[in-house]
């Protein structure tokens, strides 16, 4: 596997990874935040490429570390190798009409699943380390925290 | 005042339609200019100020690139570099000249048009590679710094033509000085610079218009051309802050180059241009001289005729520096060739460059025997 990277003058910065099984992918950054990604399979003549801006560039990013990825909801996977590989997820999840007009407290959200709701947007605001009392509206974006299975526990009382 | 109002005028209509569908604006800015002006309806004629306009144009070009002109990183570049640009120099120079000498041009005036032959327009090959999605072949990376090679070119030209004005000696001392002066700052107060770059203010504008407008002094008073000046002040600040200054710089070029290639149109006159047949005699040969070097660089550095498809197609285009050269040094003789050239050349380089993966699948197929 070979990693290679240049200054390509007048255009930006070109990162080339050869594959193990000879295909060929180049990133190239240009000033403007645009990404351009292109790749091509071994023994093909042809390249793919794709126009990224800067936000579907982190997108991709996440999906490539391995960070879940669905069409409104989104998330990372953080490990703390030092300790005993600990898997933290930090999750984001719109609410739902069911849920609306309640209140953490009422919904008891850590007791019953373990989580912890870290931050809530609503019409481009946000609340970071919202109050037990505070009441959630339906189209609330809420980041919550927790360990992969209680994360699926929240999933499963709250979302489905 | 009026003149430049139109000028603009047409030009931002001009830009619209080139934007709508993804085909280079130089060529059709030159041609809007020769509409407005004297070879066309001579509603707009050039003044002080639009020389003026044009002149800052043609200088934020250069530092621009000085600005991709990165000691450290040609430095880097040895063998395929080399030999790319050597080939490329070769056959396009010489084949340059013979033409000039053929139309029977004096000798300062085939080296000018040998020179315009030779060099490719960077704006149109690197935006073709962008806009056409193709830096991730081999034979981009070989363009990009094919295009680099003939800037280093064009500083020479630019230093032959000035040692005939003024002493090759004093002319050569006073860049060597500026230079040394100009990298050595840089050098000292790199880390200063990049801060300085970095502010949101209007201060890093100012200073970058500044170092131009103080070029365009230094070079009254010391009879070296700001040309020169500008892509020095470029290539040192590159040491330091190249992608901040080139984002300060670009609107200014942006605008003024503008004015410089419809300017330049309308300023072109057919009257003593030489016949149609041997215009286009010109125009074709420019052609095939670059698809003739493309394929020996191809075969030379990627091992594959069929690379040099691809070289052609985003280098056949002629643009600014050759606009610039024989503007700054052309004779009326050469003016009108070189703006004919330039006219074909991009427009039929714009086609090539969006349809290079067809024609290097038909010419494949035609190497092929199918």
């Amino acid at each position: 596997m070979g990693f290679f990277h240049q200054v390509l003058p007048g255009i930006g910065t070109k990162y080339e990874l050869e594959t193990e099984s000879g295909d060929l992918i180049s990133v190239i950054f240009m000033p403007n935040g645009r990404v351009q990604l292109y790749t091509q399979p071994a023994q093909c003549p042809e390249c793919y490429a794709a126009d990224l801006n800067p936000m579907e560039t982190r997108r991709l990013g996440n999906v490539l570390t391995g960070a879940i990825m669905e069409a409104e909801e989104e998330g990372v996977e953080i490990a703390f190798s030092a300790l005993a590989d600990l898997r933290i997820v930090v999750h984001t999840y719109i609410i739902r009409e069911q849920l609306s007009g309640k209140s953490i407290t009422d919904l008891n959200i850590r007791s019953r699943t373990g989580v912890t709701v870290l931050a809530v947007s609503r019409d481009g605001k946000n609340t970071v380390n919202p109050r037990p009392d505070f009441r959630f509206m339906a189209g609330d974006a809420v980041v919550v925290i927790g360990e992969s299975d209680q994360i699926r526990t929240f999933e499963q009382e709250f979302m489905e | 005042m009026e003149g430049i109002a139109i000028a603009l005028a047409a030009c931002v209509g001009v830009a619209l339609i080139c934007r709508r569908y993804a085909v280079p604006p130089i060529p059709f800015y030159i041609i809007t200019g020769l509409l407005l002006g004297t070879a066309g309806l001579g509603i707009v004629e050039t003044s002080d100020v639009s020389e003026w306009i044009a002149h800052m144009g043609l200088l934020f070009l250069l530092f621009t690139m000085g600005l991709h002109l990165h000691p450290g990183e040609v430095a880097k570049r040895r063998g395929s570099f080399l030999i790319a640009g050597i080939i490329d120099l070769c056959v396009n120079f010489a084949a340059g000249f013979a033409v000039a000498f053929c139309i029977g041009l004096p000798l300062y005036d085939a080296v000018v048009l040998a020179g315009a032959f030779y060099i490719s327009s960077s704006a149109i090959a690197l935006s073709s590679l962008i806009d056409n999605r193709k830096l991730g072949f081999r034979e981009s990376d070989t363009v990009i710094w094919l295009m680099v090679f003939e800037d280093i070119m064009l500083v020479a030209l630019l230093i032959l033509f000035t040692a005939q004005e003024v002493s090759p000696f004093r002319i050569i001392g006073i860049i060597l000085c500026v230079a040394i002066a100009a990298f050595a700052c840089v050098w000292k107060f790199q880390g200063r610079l990049r801060q300085f770059f970095a502010r949101e203010d209007e201060l890093p504008i100012l200073a970058v218009f500044l170092a131009v407008v103080v070029a365009v002094a230094v070079s009254e008073v010391t009879g070296v051309p700001d040309s020169l000046f500008v892509i020095i002040l470029g290539s040192a600040v590159s040491l330091a802050a190249a992608d901040r200054a080139e984002a300060v710089a670009r609107p200014f070029r942006e605008v003024f180059l503008v004015i410089f290639f419809v300017f330049f149109g309308i300023s072109v006159s057919f009257s003593g241009v030489p016949s149609l047949l041997i215009l286009a005699s010109v125009i074709v040969l420019a052609i095939i001289t670059k698809l003739v070097s493309a394929l020996v660089i191809g075969k030379a550095v990627h091992g594959r005729v069929l690379s040099g498809i691809d070289i052609w197609t985003d280098t056949a285009s002629r643009g600014e520096f050759s606009i610039l050269l024989a503007l700054l040094y052309g004779s009326p003789a050469v003016v009108p060739v070189v703006a004919a050239m330039v006219v074909v050349t991009s427009c039929f380089g714009s086609f090539t460059g969006k349809f290079s993966i067809h024609i290097r699948r038909w010419c494949g197929r035609i190497i092929a025997g199918k």
